[in-house]
């Protein structure tokens, strides 16, 4: 084998030869239609074959044109067949590597491995070996990260685990929407593709109205209601595991490796230096059976595609040692925070009940023709609304010392965030009309990882400085602050 | 502890352009109604009710609001931190540390040009933490710039 550091081009795995045309002819199914159209209507089946050879030898003509080097200084990548791409990255800007292999490159034991820089330019394209042998990520990633995280990749030992899936995680997928969105999203496939228009006037369309009639239609919706939430709580459960299945977070001294997937297996290594805190996001329905989700806060990592995912849903306990562990705070993740007093819990009060208020002024002055079954509806509406209330108002607290910040705020998507103070650069105060009578503001802090800023929502007004002063002191530090 | 407001108003020309900036679009608005009206002047109520949005408009976008973010707007530097406040309806106070600055960007859209103003942009590596001056006295605007980059070790580290 070359020298690791070479400077020498590199190509991919020659077993991309084989990838390459399969993954062009399924990106290239338009132009094989209409060659092969061309071919039948011209009766000379030449034309398929021209089509089809075309497509294959385009694949093929990648592998040849795409090469890469790593040499001291960077990492460049040369792509492209008829439009020459050349990215270059800088090594000692080199944040993270993941890597990710869907089911053909699996089964030929090839990897792509990804390289970021932490700050993506937004448009600027990923810089990806698609792919290479995965015998030899583990030296790919340990020379592309030497000089970001040289001791970390030196020491090389297995790590310290974190986490592993569970199947017990399993219990909190049933009640996400993902298999709802992705039934919808199938038939709108379906639909656009024109079977709506074909089934319409079809024989088994006429035998389903039948069948519908025949059993009455309230019964044929209930029993279609049904089939659709079974089908949707099996899509979840399904896709959670298949996404999910196998994860394991370990943790080796500066580097943060997390791996999962059952048949598409993805792989991110996170610079642990670039952690700037953590974030416990517990959506309703995973909180109401004790559930929670880890996000890591990370320069250059955003909340996107779940890009900053460390834990799927999975038990609070879990996520909070985790969580604990990484930041080596457990009070900040698990300690009681300060309330934001009357003000702020009249507001979550005021803002949960304008609704029904203004339904039941409509109500009431079009009560001749007001439905007598609104009146039930509205108060099921109204018992909701104040139990949002009840739990918003309850969520909001904050907690701060030197070394971090932590806000918690929500009902249908609570989050805890653990944000470090050493990473705050920038505070804002924030105050609506309605705010600054009322006399509460919402706090700011800027930071440069994760989405960036970070609020604590309706402070006492009097506070929200103090609050900012105690995690940096060069707010509390300049010419314009007094002590009241 | 507490933040006192910070000392400097914008320039004096800046309530002026922020007005003539918005009524440019509402005046437009209103040339739009006049020939509406010309060519159609059926349906009354719906011409008169135009007409009063569009003054209400006019009297809160030009008159109102250029003077009441005149009152508002303050910006301060200091060795260590740049502070601002703006907004009207909505206020802002922001400040960020000097040492963390990344850039500093001076603007001028053309209504600044012929007034002679101009706004300045600090960021830091944080989207959530840019701290904007707006509407300044041009050669205010460049002694700005001029303190901040020299204070600022501009490129000494990454800054996150």
């Amino acid at each position: 084998m070359t020298a690791p550091a070479g400077e020498a081009w590199h190509r991919l795995s020659p077993r991309m030869l084989l990838v390459h045309p399969v993954h062009e002819v399924l990106r290239q199914i338009p132009l094989l239609i209409g060659s092969v159209v061309l071919g039948s209507a011209t009766g000379n089946p030449m034309w398929t074959l021209f089509g089809l050879a075309l497509i294959v030898g385009y694949g093929v003509a990648r592998w040849f044109t795409t090469t890469y080097r790593i040499d001291s200084q960077e990492v460049r990548l040369r792509t492209g067949v008829v439009q020459r791409k050349v990215l270059s990255v800088p090594r000692n800007r080199i944040r993270s590597v993941s890597t990710d292999a869907r089911l053909l490159h699996r089964l030929l034991g090839l990897t792509v491995l990804r390289v970021s820089k932490g700050q993506e330019a937004r448009g600027a394209a990923a810089f990806a070996l698609d792919a290479v042998e995965a015998a030899q990520v583990p030296r790919l990633r340990a020379i592309l990260l030497a000089d970001s995280l040289a001791p970390a990749v030196a020491e090389a030992s297995a790590g310290r685990e974190l986490a592993r899936w569970r199947p017990s995680w399993l219990r909190y997928s049933p009640l996400s929407f993902t298999g709802l969105a992705m039934i919808l999203a199938a038939a709108g496939l379906v639909y656009q593709a024109g079977v709506g228009a074909a089934l319409q006037n079809s024989r088994l369309a006429k035998s389903g109205l039948d069948a519908a009639e025949r059993f009455g239609v309230v019964a044929s919706a209930v029993v279609a209601a049904v089939a659709l939430v079974v089908a949707s709580v099996v899509l979840s459960v399904l896709r959670s595991l298949v996404t999910y299945g196998n994860l394991e977070l370990r943790k080796d001294a500066d580097v943060l490796h997390l791996e999962h997937g059952l048949l598409r297996v993805r792989e991110h290594t996170f610079d642990m230096r670039r952690l700037r805190g953590g974030t416990l996001r517990q959506p309703l329905l995973v909180r109401l059976f004790g559930g929670a989700r880890l996000d890591a806060v990370m320069t250059g990592v955003g909340e996107a595609r779940e890009a900053s995912l460390l834990l799927p849903p999975c038990p609070l306990a879990t996520a909070e040692a985790v969580l604990s562990e990484l930041i080596a705070r457990p009070d900040a993740v698990t300690g009681p925070l300060r309330g934001h007093g009357p003000v702020a819990t009249r507001r979550r009060w005021t803002r949960a009940l304008a609704l029904p208020a203004v339904l039941l002024i409509a109500m009431v002055a079009l009560y001749p023709w007001t439905p007598v079954w609104l009146w039930p509806a509205l108060a099921v509406l109204t018992v909701c609304c104040a139990v949002l209330a009840f739990d918003r108002s309850r969520a909001l607290g904050h907690r701060v010392d030197t070394q971090w910040l932590v806000a918690r705020a929500g009902s249908m998507d609570r989050r805890r965030d653990c944000i470090a103070a050493a990473g705050i650069i920038g505070w804002t105060v924030r105050q609506t009309l309605l705010q600054r009578r009322a006399g509460v503001a919402t706090l700011t802090a800027a930071t440069a990882a994760g989405v960036k800023g970070y609020r604590v929502i309706d402070v006492p007004a009097d506070l929200a400085w103090s609050i900012a002063a105690t995690a940096s002191p060069w707010v509390a530090d300049n010419d314009w602050a007094r002590t009241t | 502890m507490n933040l006192v407001d910070p000392a400097h108003p914008p320039s004096r020309k800046a309530p002026l352009v922020w007005a003539i900036g918005a009524a440019i679009p509402w005046l437009l608005l209103a040339a739009g109604q006049v020939v509406w009206f010309a060519i159609d002047p059926r349906l009354r109520w719906v011409h008169a009710l135009a007409a009063v949005v569009t003054v209400l408009g006019i009297v809160v976008f030009v008159v109102v609001v250029p003077l009441w973010r005149y009152r508002v707007h303050r910006w301060d530097i200091d060795a260590k931190a740049v502070y601002t406040r703006t907004g009207w309806l909505v206020q802002e106070r922001r400040i960020a540390p000097i040492s963390r600055v990344q850039t500093v960007d001076t603007e001028r859209g053309p209504l600044d040009q012929l007034f002679g103003l101009a706004n300045v942009t600090v960021t830091t590596a944080s989207s959530a933490g840019a701290v904007r001056i707006v509407a300044l006295d041009s050669d205010v605007a460049d002694r700005v710039v001029a303190q901040l980059t020299d204070i600022a070790a501009i490129g000494a580290e990454d800054a996150t």
